[in-house]
């Protein structure tokens, strides 16, 4: 099939790709952008290894077409990371043992970014709610919440609220 | 103040960054210029003999490089020396949907797809088993033309006289338990880059290079000289991040030799990662087993003697089955002091996907059993569960009746701490209706005594080099998937040398740049890499001490190396270096040449002018550097590097029949668990609320890793116990993707409280055992024995799906009969029950499928 | 797993979307939140010529009260904005509850209400790749002529998986489709067929664009409940949906429905009656729940077996009904 130009808005900057129109969203960071941060984990949307935010909203990369996001702001786990430093969710995952094998961190990472930016203390109830759409094989998400927490006290010392 | 300045800290991993960030590289994240995409074209039917295969269509495909199939590669191997059945690609007959029949390497995913499509396979239908107790009955068309009846293995060992102490046992329970199958299920799907190099001298492919998903690149490096016949030599297998192995990634897995194979044909680098789906049929999980279980106990509770009868269904290779089926049998000792064994282990041969090692290998699906009947006993007697397990402890140090050496045990603490946490005596039998407690206990090997080529190298050698700087590399071949094994590496050093964390890079798993180490399996990698890891540290320290001891002008012995530098006895006895008094460094000297200690951060050279000019100025010392002791070390002794190795003792090598060399370890890790359940009686569903588990880890190196470890144990063993379970009809698996199988999300995990239990081992890396696996086996009868305290019925086959639940619990109120498991009654269990449905139609009608008994004069193995 | 090639539509409006379809009606699908197509896709269950993404359809978009008529939804409104609308919660709870518990957040901030109504058959013989359906000598539904769940008959059974259609049923809703001659409204019971391999009335160059819960339906109350394995991720094993206007302690107005249970959602006929004028008792809850059970016709399509799946639709029906009782 023939390639198409479209312009993909990743983590904040614009790229021109000739890609074929099938071409998932994921591949398209992977192997187009070398963005390899996202994960493929199933064939089956299940495992949410892939997620990204569009337009700020978690999404499963391998769900989507590249060629459909042209128009949209797409953030990547290589996104996330703050003027060359570690975010707070991303130390406390290191930290509280959030991640052992990492293959799925990169979506949890998303799906917590969101999560916090919607809802900045959120209950042990929501966390679990919305860490629902991302599987774990290793963790067992205990520590998931110890570092969700570490991280929400963490954002409140470097800005103290009003 | 502890002991320790690193070792016993919650410690972030040494990777974390790059897994938090995107930044870490797993194999499927890596390309070369020129990359391939490899494609496997898997077999169709469960059992057939190849007649003949036409890649011509395929290689004729624009885009298309090579096409490979089983004779470009004719050699066998297996993950065990006795079970060598396995090719890189089929050369006779495939013996599952799924085997491996050819590989297309093409410039992109969808050209080798296609491809896979134009390749013309005649295959001879067989017919085909795929329930092993029919398949132990075999007359023909056996699976293995080498292995009559379809066994791949028994074993019959009698330890003591079991008939005899049955027959006086003041209580008896026996009972058929049947655990379904599970698989690993690991986040990242199987990876491999395979390149070759051309040789400056010959002209010609030399070395070959491959990247893989791996937990034994030894292994891989081994097997892949094996089958392309190339020196190890030539061949450098690296391992990448690895996204969980669980087991699933700790053997050769078909893709590794696959794309090793392609990439030689088409003379480019080959890249092939699984589809989820091939990850299901590549497997290598947990069988199916059938647990034919007796037990004796005398009155008050002490098990007088166990016989099993165990039928693992291992689909259609060995793997690692010989070992699977003498695990089954040989830990059934080592947890508690049992005077008489009887086992009989089958492996049997199945055209289904093969089955290998997974998390607590061999032992969890016979653990479940046993701590199921323990609970019948315990009623039966009128003991309660928790006190049954106190009265049949074992006395270490001891050797079991079966040759396992057990010295530091841990299980009654573990033991205590669930009774107490859990609130067991107070709420046992006392929660409202539908609501329970159960407990159970296992254990597991850290690390296995006996490697798989038996021999007497060392299973694992770790080299340390300390430069100039005061950068210390540690060089070991231990595999972390996701574990820490890198984490623990570099705390043993800087424990050892007395270095902060910072100064440690471990560099791992590289043939070329590492030692031997045997791979990330049997939880052996802190026991025996740990080990190695510890002596190579002491090696090294030895010239530090040395040049230090001269330097300081005292005795060797008064010297200590902690936080970065090095004092006498007397000096560096506080938490905090920085000491003032006579004698003593100043807190302002400190803050000047203890610019070194600031790891990283003091650009080497410059470091390297000023601590040689103040050497100069200096007479003899009280305290130095962590960069004075190297700088001096290196002037006395030249290059410091120290190397150390770890190799099983003799004593722990297990007795002397056969199959002893299965089960014996150097330590033992020890688990008690509590889990509270509450069972929903109208729709048979069971919610787990909480699991306490102790884990007797000898020492947690690292608390957050080992509470990790135990967590995620815990959590597996929940999703065997509960929503897991491999579904089969004919050889096919209905649900080869994470939609189907059922890995539990987060809204169904309960809360695991970890409670580390220290009982130091005297062999073990500061007094550590294993961590990572024992802890799973032991959920699954908790929650079984949970289920039975809240609602009065026993499952005797797992998963406890709300089906069975229901079923069991409609069958105990004696309500109008469903047959809501389809003939299988989970209470008492006969054989395993298939999904339900046909794959071909039975009877009138046209034969649409080559397996269609009324195609075939002799029906096929199936029954439908 | 690469997906089949196909070319890239990406209309703007519903007409100009008409027009594509009408153009490449043969070989064509149609993309929304993708959660159900793309999975499908690249198990080769469908290998289109064309694919249609109609996300850039503004129009298609957002959920629009209209007084004194109801509540128009368009397609494209994701599964996630229909769970937090709270004008929905407060007089459609039905259907956001329905809609709250459909797979996991990520989908539901992917899939939209048009998707769920449209969801494709499910059965374990048929979404597998096209390895596996090989291997298992196809079906009617794809590419086969034997069904491997009910062996010797001619009728696909596969399930139908949607968790807001039955709340969708309850409620009367109505869908707008838009096709070249024009728009037509349909009640949602009559868009389906109870076939698998062919589950729904829309012509290949017809588009759903809208739905409409009519006034008349507004402020019963409602229960959803679903039977899965996961609390998250899963389609529905069976779930059954219920509404219930009461007057006076009695059941003024009633309806129930099914899904995941048979090749269409379904109301279940009698239900009304057997509720409507009566007080809710444990014993009526009782009935209807038989009522449904009967009603459902689960086959080995799914996890779990059918005869489980079965009882759970009798007592998800009997909870359902008293939780609306004792709410």
């Amino acid at each position: 099939m023939k390639k198409e130009l479209i312009e993909l808005n990743v983590n904040g900057r614009t790229h021109e790709l000739a890609i074929e129109p099938s071409k998932l969203l994921l591949d398209a960071l992977r192997q187009d952008l070398q963005l390899t941060g996202s994960k493929r984990g199933c064939d089956d949307s299940s495992c949410g290894a892939c997620t990204v935010l569009v337009d700020g909203i978690p999404m499963l990369s391998c769900t989507m077409l590249a060629a459909s996001c042209e128009g949209q702001e797409i953030t990547t786990v290589e996104g996330v990371s703050e003027h060359g430093s570690l975010a707070a969710i991303q130390k406390a995952y290191g930290d509280w043992g959030g991640a052992q094998c990492g293959y799925c961190t990169p979506g949890f990472m998303m799906t917590v970014k969101h999560l916090l930016a919607v809802n900045a203390n959120p209950t042990e109830e929501e966390v679990r709610s919305a860490l629902s759409s991302n599987l774990c094989r290793c963790t067992g998400y205990s520590q998931m919440y110890q570092a969700i927490k570490a991280a929400i006290e963490a954002e409140q010392k470097a800005v103290p609220s009003t | 103040m502890s002991d320790f300045s690193i070792i016993g800290k919650p410690t972030a991993m040494v990777d974390a960054a790059g897994k938090t960030t995107g930044a870490g590289k797993y194999t499927d994240d890596l390309s070369l210029p020129g990359m391939l995409v490899g494609k496997i074209l898997h077999s169709p039917y469960p059992h057939a003999r190849i007649q003949r295969i036409d890649t011509s269509r395929a290689e004729q495909l624009d885009g298309v490089v090579a096409v490979v199939i089983g004779k470009d590669a004719p050699t066998p191997y297996g993950i065990l020396p006795v079970g060598h059945d396995e090719h890189a690609l089929v050369t006779d007959k495939v013996r599952y949907v799924g085997d491996n029949v050819a590989c297309v390497a093409a410039v992109d995913e969808a050209t080798a797809d296609k491809a896979l499509e134009l390749i013309d396979v005649e295959y001879e239908v067989l017919p085909a088993y795929f329930d092993p107790e029919d398949s132990m009955k075999a007359q023909s068309d056996f699976i293995h033309d080498n292995k009559p009846q379809n066994i791949e293995k028994d074993y019959h060992h009698v330890f003591g006289d079991t008939e005899k102490a049955l027959a006086e046992a003041a209580c008896v329970a026996e009972a058929r338990f049947i655990a379904n199958e599970v698989t690993h299920a690991a986040m990242e799907p199987h990876s491999t880059l395979a390149a070759f190099e051309i040789d400056s001298h010959t002209g010609k492919p030399g070395r070959l290079t491959v990247w893989s998903s791996t937990q034994v690149p030894y292994y891989l490096q081994h097997k892949l000289s094996l089958v392309l016949e190339m020196p190890m030599a030539q061949i450098r297998v690296i391992k990448p991040l690895v996204g969980g192995g669980f087991g699933g990634k700790s053997e050769v897995i078909p893709l590794e030799i696959i794309a090793a194979v392609a990439a030689r044909k088409a003379q480019a680098p080959v890249k092939i990662t699984y589809t989820r789906e091939e990850v299901f049929w590549a497997h290598r999980g947990r069988p199916r087993t059938i647990i034919d279980l007796k037990t004796g106990a005398d009155k008050d509770g002490h098990i007088t003697a166990v016989k099993a009868r165990v039928v693992q269904d291992g689909g259609g290779y060995c793997s690692y089955g010989v070992v699977t089926i003498l695990y089954s049998g040989a830990l059934l000792g080592a947890l508690y002091d049992i005077p008489n064994i009887q086992y009989d282990g089958y492996r049997v041969l199945t055209n289904k996907p093969v089955c290998g090692a997974m998390r607590g290998h061999g032992t969890v699906n016979v653990r479940f059993a046993f701590e199921s009947q323990l609970d019948e006993l315990a009623l039966k007697l009128k003991i309660d569960p928790a006190e049954i397990r106190r009265r049949n402890l074992l006395k270490p140090p001891c050797v079991t009746i079966n040759g396992l050496r057990v010295q530091s045990y841990g299980l009654p603490e573990c033991i205590d701490k669930v009774v107490e946490r859990s609130g067991w005596r107070e709420r046992k039998g006392k929660l409202p209706k539908g609501c329970g407690l159960g407990i159970a206990c296992s254990h597991y090997v850290s690390g296995a005594a006996n490697s798989i080529i038996r021999s007497d190298m060392p299973h694992s050698t770790v080299n340390i080099k300390i430069d100039r700087d005061g950068g210390v590399v540690v060089y070991t071949g231990a595999s972390d998937i996701g574990q820490g094994s890198d984490t623990m590496v570099a705390q043993i050093a800087s424990e050892v040398l007395g270095c902060s964390l910072g100064r440690v890079k471990v560099i791992a798993a590289d043939t070329d740049l590492t030692p031997i180490d045997i791979g990330s399996y049997s939880s052996r990698v802190t026991f025996m890499n740990g080990n190695a890891t510890l002596r190579a540290a002491q090696e090294v320290k030895k010239l530090l001490i040395a040049a230090a001891a001269k330097k300081m002008n005292c005795a060797a012995e008064d010297l200590v190396f902690r936080d970065d530098r090095v004092g006498k006895k007397h000096v560096a006895a506080g938490d905090s270096p920085a000491q003032d008094g006579r004698g003593r460094p100043s807190p302002h000297e400190l803050s000047t040449d203890g610019q070194a200690s600031v790891s990283g951060r003091v650009e080497g050279q410059i470091l390297r002018g000023s601590l040689q000019q103040k050497r100069k100025d200096e007479g003899p010392k009280d305290a130095m550097t962590f960069e004075e002791a190297v700088v001096a070390a290196i002037d006395f002794h030249g290059a410091l590097t120290g190397t150390g190795s770890y190799a099983p003792p003799q004593e722990a090598r297990g007795g002397k029949h056969k199959g002893a060399g299965v089960g014996p370890s150097p330590a033992y890790s020890y688990s008690a668990q509590v889990a509270e359940v509450s069972v929903d009686e109208d729709t048979g569903e069971v919610t787990v609320h909480k699991v306490w588990a102790a884990h007797d880890c000898g020492r947690a190196l690292n608390p957050v890793s080992v509470e990790g470890q135990i967590i995620g144990s815990v959590w597996m063993g929940m999703g065997q116990a509960l929503t897991e379970e491999m579904v089969w009809k004919d050889g096919m698996l209905m649900n080869p993707g994470l939609l189907e199988y059922r890995s539990p999300s987060s809204v169904e995990s309960p809360e695991v409280e970890p409670i580390i239990v220290e009982s130091v081992d005297p062999e073990g890396p500061f007094g550590a055992k294993e961590c990572s696996e024992g802890s799973l086996a032991a959920t699954i009868p908790a929650i079984s024995n949970a289920i039975y305290d809240a609602v009065g019925v026993r499952l005797h086959e797992s998963p406890f799906t709300p089906e069975r639940v229901l079923a069991a619990l409609r069958a105990k109120k004696a309500e109008k009969k469903i047959d809501l498991t389809e003939g299988v009654d989970p209470t008492a269990p006969t054989r395993f029950r298939e999904h339900g449905g046909s794959l071909w139609f039975r009877g009138k009608g046209p034969a649409r499928h080559p397996l269609d008994p009324a195609r075939r004069e002799a029906p096929a193995g199936g029954d439908d | 797993m690469s997906l089949p090639q196909f070319r890239l539509l990406r209309p703007r409006s519903v007409e100009e979307a008409v027009g594509y379809l009408a153009t490449h009606a043969s070989n064509i699908r149609v993309l929304a939140g993708g959660t159900d197509l793309i999975p499908s896709m690249r198990q080769k269950l469908f290998e289109p010529e064309y694919v249609l993404d109609v996300r850039r359809i503004a129009e298609l978009q957002g959920i629009r009260p209209q007084r004194g008529v109801g509540v128009e939804i368009g397609v494209l409104t994701t599964l996630n904005a229909i769970e937090h609308s709270d004008f929905l919660r407060k007089h459609y709870p039905v259907l956001t509850e329905a809609a709250a518990t459909v797979a996991s957040p990520v989908l539901r901030n992917m899939g939209t209400i048009g998707g769920n109504i449209c969801l494709d058959t499910r059965c374990l013989w048929y979404n597998q790749s096209l390895t596996w359906r090989k291997a298992c000598g196809f079906c009617i539904k794809k590419n086969g002529d034997l069904c491997h769940v009910a062996p010797g008959g001619t009728k696909c059974w596969a399930v139908f998986s949607g968790d807001t259609p039955p709340a969708l049923l309850c409620l009367n809703a109505e869908v707008e489709i838009a096709s070249p001659s024009g728009a037509r409204r349909l009640p949602l019971r009559e868009f389906y067929t109870g076939i698998g391999d062919d589950y729904r009335k829309l012509q290949p160059n017809e588009l759903l664009t809208r739905v409409f819960l009519p006034e008349s339906s507004a402020d019963y109350r409602g229960v959803y409940r679903k039977l899965r394995v996961r609390g998250s991720i899963d389609y529905p094993l069976a779930g059954v949906a219920v509404v219930v206007k009461r007057s006076d302690g009695h059941v003024s107005d009633a309806r129930l429905a099914l899904t995941a249970v048979n090749p269409a959602p379904v109301l279940v006929k009698g239900a009304s009656a057997m509720l409507s004028g009566k007080t809710m008792t444990e014993e009526l809850a009782d009935k209807v729940g038989d009522l449904a059970a009967r009603t459902a016709k689960p086959l080995t399509t799914s996890a779990l077996t059918p005869e489980y799946r079965r009882e759970m639709i009798r007592v998800f029906t009997r909870r359902a009904i008293l939780a609306i009782a004792n709410n």
